[in-house]
């Protein structure tokens, strides 16, 4: 497996930054934004370095979730209950918006009077539904297994 | 003056009949158990951990017996010490996601869990924490969201040419939708109009910069609006045994989606980009 260095670095520095923007938004605290930051960049790395070994996208994810929940459940007595907040700040930018928005543009294209090749549009349309019911599936599945098979004192994190 | 007539006439009895004081106290629990209750769930918390903080608040203020049932809209508590029992319910408002409350609010249940506490006080240190718990600036919650979209178009293969129009319609579409929430607008009607909004001036910033990824560069511009904390509590809510809530998330979700991708299809039509 090669990896492209240069393209790990880029995913890892705008999956955090992704992260912090999210972090804001939902009001996370000034001191609070570099754990968001690293938890989207370790997030991104992680999926990057699995897609390039040629995983699937939803493997990548679960594989990346279940890094940051580790991560966070090594680090809880660091972060406190918020713990599994942060490692959730850093999965939102693997949740696949792009393709469900895609899915369901693609839905309203097989309803036009005359659609072009419906036939695919209906296949890429599965195929992007699959995606991101999988993936949605995959990363919340990936940091709730987390938790439960890293034990900390206090589990209640918000 | 009614008000005070009232509470002598409220005093008086509970002298006299102490399972009314008992039903009094009660009351009080409840009503702290369901305020904590009802921030956490607003702040984005999910159903099983506000369940925890709750009964933990109502056992420390002094019930006995704590059983809990969560709605998307409601909550409802049902508290018994020795033969009083009592049911209250209350209403919950929107749910958004606000991590400093919840984290106050969690860090506040833990200590009275801790301690023997006054439902009083329990009540009016939560109520000082939901006061005084800021919010980022308006303008920093937009430029943030700007970037995070912008970021978001890189890892999805935008080019550098369509970065600064996708930041700037990512905030001006964050400003618009705070702006309409504030006066109460439908959540669903305002993801629609601002992923128009959005993803059109993105269309035309990415065009105007000789971008080559209009369609990425559409997509990503609203991408503020997906709901990705729904998204994992719908989730985790379904994974901890509240399938109802989950559901109702997942559902919330689902609609949020449509009329993002319907304000996107409209934009797509008036500014002609062909899928």
């Amino acid at each position: 497996m090669t990896v492209d260095l240069l393209h790990l670095l880029h995913q890892a520095l705008f999956g955090g930054l992704a992260a912090v923007g999210f972090g804001i938004l939902f009001n996370f605290g000034w001191r609070d934004l570099p754990w968001c930051a690293a938890s989207g960049a370790l997030a991104l790395g992680t999926r990057t370095l699995g897609q390039e070994a040629g995983w699937s996208l939803e493997a990548a994810s679960f594989v990346a979730a279940a890094a940051v929940g580790c991560a966070g459940q090594l680090l809880h007595a660091r972060l406190g209950i918020g713990t599994n907040a942060l490692a959730a700040a850093g999965c939102i930018p693997m949740v696949p918006g792009l393709y469900a928005a895609q899915a369901i543009l693609g839905l309203y294209a097989l309803t036009v009077p005359h659609p072009d090749d419906p036939a695919a549009t209906a296949l890429t349309t599965l195929q992007f539904t699959l995606r991101v019911a999988f993936t949605i599936g995959a990363i919340p599945t990936a940091l709730s297994i987390a938790t439960h098979l890293l034990p900390t004192r206090d589990r209640s994190s918000s | 003056m009614r008000e005070v007539a009232e509470s002598t006439t409220s005093d008086l009895r509970s002298n006299l009949d102490p399972a009314f004081g008992e039903v009094q106290e009660l009351d009080r629990v409840a009503e702290a158990a369901l305020y904590a209750a009802t921030v956490l769930l607003e702040a984005g918390v999910r159903a099983k951990l506000v369940h925890e903080d709750c009964s933990r608040i109502a056992r420390a203020l002094g019930a006995e017996h704590v059983e809990l049932g969560s709605g998307y809209a409601s909550f409802e508590i049902t508290i018994a010490r020795g033969t009083s029992r009592i049911t209250r319910m209350v209403e919950v408002g929107a749910l958004g996601v606000n991590y400093q409350l919840s984290h106050a609010m969690r860090e506040l249940a833990q200590r009275i869990g801790r301690g023997r506490n006054i439902s009083a006080e329990a009540l009016s240190e939560m109520t000082r924490i939901k006061r005084e718990t800021g919010r980022h600036a308006p303008w920093v919650v937009a430029l943030a969201t700007g970037i995070a979209c912008a970021a978001f178009g890189r890892l999805l293969g935008m080019d550098w040419s369509a970065f600064i129009p996708v930041l700037a319609s990512g905030a001006i579409g964050q400003s618009v939708r705070h702006s309409l929430l504030r006066r109460g607008a439908n959540v669903f009607v305002v993801a629609a109009c601002v992923a128009f909004l959005a993803s059109g001036l993105a269309e035309l910033g990415a065009q105007w910069a000789d971008s080559t990824t209009l369609h990425v560069a559409m997509i990503a511009s609203v991408l503020l609006l997906v709901p990705g904390v729904p998204v994992l509590n719908a989730h985790y809510d379904i994974l901890d045994g509240y399938p109802t809530l989950g559901t109702a998330r997942a559902v919330f979700v689902g609609m949020i989606l449509i009329f993002m991708t319907t304000g996107v299809l409209i934009a797509q039509m008036l500014v002609g980009l062909q899928q």
